[in-house]
């Protein structure tokens, strides 16, 4: 043992003092984070739509009560959106009917697709404790995207068409489709679809460059992508109607709804007032544009007149 | 010289063997008695089983083969907490608490058999006085203490709940000439104040003729003669004559021994 | 905006996230020295036990940390929400530095020391708790220590899977390509883990037996 020459307190003096501050300092800490009293956190996915969406919200409330808006934008998903949510981290968030009945409740999509949006607010709000918000009014589902050229070149219209075409093709999906029950598999047993090789993975921002550029000839996009019209890309029908609606609105917690009344006041305004080719051109100004997100949604709300 | 007391033997080994778990034996066949109020010397090289008799009386072992009785009762059945509390046990390394302070030290055993604080405080002056320490040295740490400090606080650790028998394994073993002779000296005088029975184990045949009322020699975990020191340096045994030759100055120390 | 200002600007989150953070490691780590002790004891005491115990703990540190959230994803209750799957796996993570530590401090108290203490008299729990124990403890610290500095760094991971914490920062300041952001989380997690490495050492040779 080293043997050193200094006096030395009491052990157990120390240990105790220690001891009590490691217990006691976390937890004081804990009480003194800011508290949703005043202020509300909205979050959002990590893609544009998502980003818009979150931004005109966030806006609305702003303009229309008196509430301090935080934003956490940009996170990584739909699980990392319902866990925050679920933990009070956030208070409301854009997500889609399809999504969430299939990837967050897990339960099949069914022959009825009309009330989608019903039985997920059904499902929230006594199973999760949270509510949906109106929807915005458009349907992002899912679409096939194939260069426009090839479009008219071959006079397709709608997906079963193109399945004829599809072992000569190369596919192209994102992460999210490839896994999800309504994803990829589905589709391709509904259509029939058999491509030569197996379809390549990738970021969703990459998508549209790689059909331009014909490294891939056909990819999953959504029906309100930017840049559709902007790189000349066609969106197949889906005929058979596999894809499930994905109608965009605000998942809010229930509890946010009874402290801050006029959030739900917000969102009704904002209910119905985005169609499809509205939310196109909000996208393209992102992707396409490269403006900011802030100015596209200050511009757009005061075009609707919803900005009090 | 002690005298013996004609009463039943503090200590006795009846047949006792000890064996490790890998069959190799340490101790074989041992038949000892230690009588109240003697010192008994057990003395032999590195290996003769010395250590071990040592530890099954307080039982830090347990025989084997046949019965340790301490004051009349076997040690395996004895409650072991209990024995080990009226046995003080010095070693040669003391293991003194290096976090607890000379006086925490030594007034452990007092603390957790209830003693209040100051009958307890009392106790350790008396023993520091005892041991030839001051007051003070109360307050400091083990590892601010010499050796030879060491020690004694060890010895005085020993001595505090007043055990009636005393261990000691090479108490002296690891100090200096000069500090040994001392603390064998006062060794010597703290036996005439206290009444004590004590077992001391060591390999040197002149501390074991200048402290021991009898020596007990033990060579390959067998006892080999059980003898007062006179009866030792002139002993025939061919194992104690070649001890004596190899100690050849012990035979003037018994002729000393009557001046110490 | 420079750096300095965006952080001052964004504090609000940027508090409340370091709190998240905190309180992940710190539930975790306080969770990791209730099992781990005990383990770390009884393995010391019956060396019979070193081995598995050891070995178990051991081998769950070599699973890569994003692959345990992935693993325990799936279990019921524990994987519904991101925060109990994530003080799980912190949990884990921490009880090999805790286990060993506290095995190798009560190993390497002086033999004499014990051997008086048993001759002496002392219980095996007053011997541990009276002994053993005080001083042992700063090799015990030192490994808390070391479980703390994991834990600040693998919460960091834990936000991947919604756990929230400081790597949010991390990972959203990736998807937006916004170093300000990345950094908003980087350097409060450094802060974190240098403070708690500093403090936890002070206090750690304050403990050391002489």
């Amino acid at each position: 043992m080293i043997r050193k020459h200094q006096p030395r307190r009491r052990i157990p003096d120390v240990r105790l003092l220690s001891c009590i501050l490691c217990i006691i300092f976390p937890l004081i800490l804990s009480s003194c984070a800011p508290s949703h009293a005043n202020r509300v956190v909205i979050g959002s996915k990590n893609f544009t739509e998502s980003l818009m969406l979150g931004e005109i919200i966030a806006q609305e409330i702003e303009a229309r009560t008196h509430l301090k808006v935080e934003r956490r934008f940009y996170l990584a998903g739909s699980y990392i959106c319902q866990q925050a949510i679920l933990a009070g981290r956030i208070d409301l968030y854009p997500e889609y009917t399809g999504t969430a009945l299939t990837a967050i409740l897990k339960q099949p999509i069914g022959s009825e697709k009309s009330d989608i949006y019903q039985r997920v607010k059904q499902e929230y709000e006594t199973r999760l404790d949270l509510t949906l918000g109106p929807p915005f009014g458009f349907n992002n589902t899912f679409a096939m995207e194939i260069r426009g050229h090839d479009a008219r070149r071959l006079n397709l219209k709608t997906l079963s068409q193109a399945s004829a075409y599809a072992p000569q093709w190369r596919a192209g999906f994102g992460y999210e489709f490839m896994e999800r029950p309504d994803g990829y598999k589905g589709l391709a047993a509904a259509y029939n679809l058999h491509f030569a090789a197996p379809p390549r993975i990738m970021d969703l921002g990459l998508l549209a460059p790689a059909l331009k550029d014909r490294q891939i000839d056909i990819a999953a996009g959504n029906a309100t992508d930017g840049l559709i019209a902007a790189f000349d890309l066609f969106a197949l029908e889906d005929d058979r109607h596999y894809f499930p609606p994905y109608e965009a609105m605000a998942v809010v917690r229930q509890q946010t709804l009874q402290l801050h009344p006029e959030v739900a006041a917000a969102l009704a305004a904002l209910g119905g007032k985005i169609s499809d080719q509205e939310m196109q051109k909000l996208n393209y100004a992102l992707d396409g544009l490269h403006r900011d997100p802030k100015d596209v949604a200050h511009e757009f709300l005061l075009s609707k007149g919803l900005l009090p | 010289m002690e005298r013996t007391l004609a009463s039943a033997p503090v200590i006795e080994f009846r047949d006792v063997a000890y064996v490790l778990p890998n069959g190799k034996p340490l101790l074989l066949e041992l038949n000892l008695e230690v009588q109240r109020g003697e010192t008994l010397v057990l003395l032999g090289r590195s290996g003769s089983g010395k250590t071990t008799t040592l530890k099954l009386i307080n039982r830090l072992l347990a025989p084997s083969g046949g019965e340790v009785r301490v004051n009349g009762s076997s040690t395996v059945e004895a409650n072991v907490i209990r024995l080990r509390r009226s046995i003080g046990y010095v070693i040669q390394d003391v293991g003194l608490f290096p976090h607890f302070t000379v006086e925490r030290n030594i007034g452990l055993v007092p603390r957790i058999e209830g003693w209040e604080a100051p009958r307890i405080h009392n106790r350790v002056e008396e023993l520091l006085q005892l041991v030839g320490l001051e007051a003070k040295i109360g307050e400091r740490y083990p590892h601010q203490l010499s050796g030879g400090q060491r020690q004694r606080v060890g010895v005085a650790r020993a001595l505090a709940a007043d055990p009636a028998i005393l261990l000691m394994d090479e108490p002296f073993g690891a100090l200096d000439a000069l500090t040994r002779d001392e603390l064998q000296r006062e060794f010597l005088s703290l036996k005439q104040r206290l009444s004590k029975t004590v077992v001391f184990v060591t390999h040197d045949l002149r501390e074991a003729l200048r402290l021991g009322s009898r020596i007990a020699l033990m060579e390959a975990g067998r006892l080999v003669t059980v003898l007062p020191p006179e009866g030792f340096v002139r002993s025939d045994d061919r194992l104690v004559a070649a001890y004596v030759r190899a100690f050849a100055d012990g035979c003037e120390l018994v002729a000393q021994r009557g001046s110490l | 905006m420079n750096l300095l200002h965006f952080f001052m600007e964004n504090r609000g989150q940027i508090l409340e996230l370091s709190l998240e953070h905190l309180w992940l490691v710190g539930i975790s780590t306080l969770i990791a020295v209730l099992i781990g002790i005990p383990l770390g004891i009884l393995s010391a005491r019956w060396p019979v036990w070193n081995r598995p115990v050891l070995g178990t703990a051991n081998i769950i540190q070599t699973i890569p940390s994003l692959a345990l959230f992935g693993f325990l994803l799936p279990v019921p209750w524990i994987g519904e929400r991101a925060d109990r799957l994530a003080i799980l796996a912190l949990t884990l993570y921490a009880l090999l530095p805790v286990i060993r530590n506290t095995y190798t401090g009560i190993r390497s108290v002086d033999p004499a020391v014990i051997e008086a203490g048993r001759g002496m008299g002392l219980t095996g729990r007053q011997l541990l708790l009276q002994v053993e124990l005080p001083l042992a403890l700063s090799v015990i610290l030192s490994g808390v220590r070391v479980a703390v500095v994991i834990s600040v760094g693998l919460a960091t991971i834990a936000a991947a899977i919604g756990a929230g914490g400081l790597g949010e920062f991390i990972f959203r300041g990736l998807a937006m390509v916004n170093n300000q952001l990345i950094l908003a989380g980087a350097i409060p997690a450094a802060v974190l883990a240098l403070s708690a490495d500093f403090g936890l050492g002070w206090l750690e040779k304050r403990m050391r037996p002489r």
